[in-house]
């Protein structure tokens, strides 16, 4: 058998169900079982999907939010990491920030919008900070771990062998801290997605989470759902997609995450 | 030092901003945000959207925790029945659970039913996570340990599988309890009439700074007690736990 028709008779049931469930609720939704205004038929949606995307209403809603992701993403792993490291490196400024950081990281994002906009242009780059609040947080917290767990014994090794300062941080100190950073991207780019949608939904005309909060508004149900979809492919694919090229850039590096 | 750097941090504020180094009608003095934070508890109307808050807070854990424990250990026993929920949960789980919303709006209604259970998702979708990976990742000698003095069923789930994924459950429930605050507090800024994120936004629309601040730092408290106060009550109920997970 062939490794493809091994993993299929061990996991069908994983392809059995979703499939299931779409012809079930084709049906359902057919029949009248289900409200088709509340659960329209799946081949409907699709076809709303397909004229979305083919009119490029779609993509004029998909760019800015992958743009805005990668602003917010970018600016929270610069800033998240720098200041990550610097706090792992010094005892006394993580001691002075960790009950800043404390205060501020359990509240949502959103929330972070009005003060945002106080301090700077409201638009696109108010949108932008707000949603790399959360991410930075979480990537500075990792990355702080992440210096503060590597073996002692390590560090002493390295400074007796005669490395310090910037060689001791290149050739020991950054390596060791690796996955945890890894992690912590991985989970800061999630977290971008999650705010640069919800942040839309309450302040932008573009973007995915105006086109869903804009289609639930006039109650274009099938938009809603085919929206969705696209979020739903955008996370799956900035979720797992980074994992698989961590396993293939980083082999070595294992995700401390996955506990 | 860990008293001296938020200390100061409100100093220079409360400088800068009576000197009108920053804009006072943006960025308030802390004193006058305390203030009214006393003024707006004794009239009363702070405390009733923070019990709003709560309540739906206390109801979206609930609806989340009971159903998600048990499918998480039935997922992590059975093998059919991880085959057959784990595509639903690698699709939902990564999804921004505010876009479920507006589906849970025109389903329920604009409503409490609607908020709570968009709450009450972003926390079911992590318990079975973090349940599942409990019972997944227990020590298997435990389980031959078990098998070999004779706990078979049922037996061997209460003795041995239960207690192995309880740290894990217990992480489970506090970050579920973190996000299920996080999705509500985001769900009343945009859709409902009341609560503590629904405060911040009216405040925010109106312009009135001080009660905007007011809200946002009952928030911020809010997320801290419950954070702190349970990771306390972790490593105090499972002491025989070292991890406590991030």
């Amino acid at each position: 058998m062939t490794a493809l028709g091994r993993w299929f008779a061990e996991r069908w049931i994983t392809v059995a169900s979703p499939a299931a469930l779409l012809l079930g609720w084709e049906w359902a939704s057919a029949t009248g079982v289900l409200r088709a205004v509340f659960f329209p038929r799946p081949s409907t949606i699709l076809a709303h999907l397909r004229d979305l995307a083919l009119d490029g209403t779609l993509w004029g809603h998909t760019a800015p939010t992958l743009a805005r992701i990668g602003w917010s993403f970018s600016l929270a792993a610069v800033l998240g990491v720098t200041i990550g490291l610097a706090m792992g490196l010094w005892r006394r400024l993580r001691e002075g920030l960790d009950p800043v950081f404390a205060v501020i990281y359990p509240i949502p994002s959103v929330l972070f919008l009005p003060l945002v906009s106080f301090m700077v242009p409201a638009g696109e780059i108010a949108l932008v900070v707000t949603s790399a609040v959360t991410s930075f947080f979480l990537i500075a917290f990792t990355t702080t771990h992440g210096v503060r767990q590597i073996d002692r014994l390590v560090v002493e090794a390295a400074t007796h062998y005669g490395a310090r300062g910037w060689r001791l941080f290149a050739t020991v100190l950054l390596p060791g801290a690796l996955p945890f950073i890894f992690t912590g991207l991985r989970l800061g780019l999630g977290f971008s997605l999650i705010v640069v949608v919800a942040v839309e939904i309450v302040s932008a005309s573009r973007g995915l989470g105006a086109l869903l909060w804009l289609s639930w508004q006039v109650l274009k149900v099938e938009d809603m759902y085919a929206t969705f979809f696209v979020i739903a492919l955008l996370g799956a694919l900035s979720s797992y997609g980074l994992a698989a090229l961590r396993a293939r850039l980083l082999p070595w590096v294992p995700d401390v995450g996955d506990r | 030092m860990g008293v001296v750097v938020p200390a100061a941090v409100l100093v220079l504020w409360e400088l800068c901003s009576r000197l009108a180094l920053i804009s006072p009608r943006y960025f308030p003095a802390p004193t006058t945000i305390g203030w009214v934070l006393v003024d707006r508890f004794v009239a009363g109307d702070l405390g009733s959207d923070l019990v709003v808050t709560l309540t739906r807070l206390a109801f979206a854990f609930a609806i989340a925790a009971v159903p998600a424990i048990p499918l998480g250990l039935l997922m992590g026993i059975a093998r059919p029945v991880r085959d057959l929920v784990e595509p639903y949960l690698a699709f939902i789980f990564p999804v921004p659970k505010i876009t479920l919303l507006p589906f849970l709006l025109i389903i329920l209604g604009v409503g409490e039913p609607a908020f709570v259970l968009t709450g009450g998702s972003s926390a079911f979708f992590q318990i079975v996570i973090s349940t599942l990976a409990g019972v997944q990742t227990m020590d298997p000698r435990l389980l031959d340990v078990g098998h070999n003095y004779g706990a078979h069923g049922l037996r061997l789930f209460w003795k041995v599988i239960l207690p192995a994924a309880l740290p894990a459950i217990f992480t489970g429930l506090r970050l579920g309890l973190g996000l299920a605050l996080v999705t509500l507090v985001a769900v009343e800024f945009i859709a409902a009439k009341s609560g503590l994120g629904h405060l911040v936004f009216r405040h925010w629309q109106m312009l009135s700074t001080p009660e905007m601040y007011a809200a946002f730092a009952l928030v911020g408290a809010l997320g801290l007690v419950l954070t702190r106060g349970l990771r306390a009550l972790q490593a105090r109920v499972l002491t025989w736990q070292e991890d406590i997970g991030v």
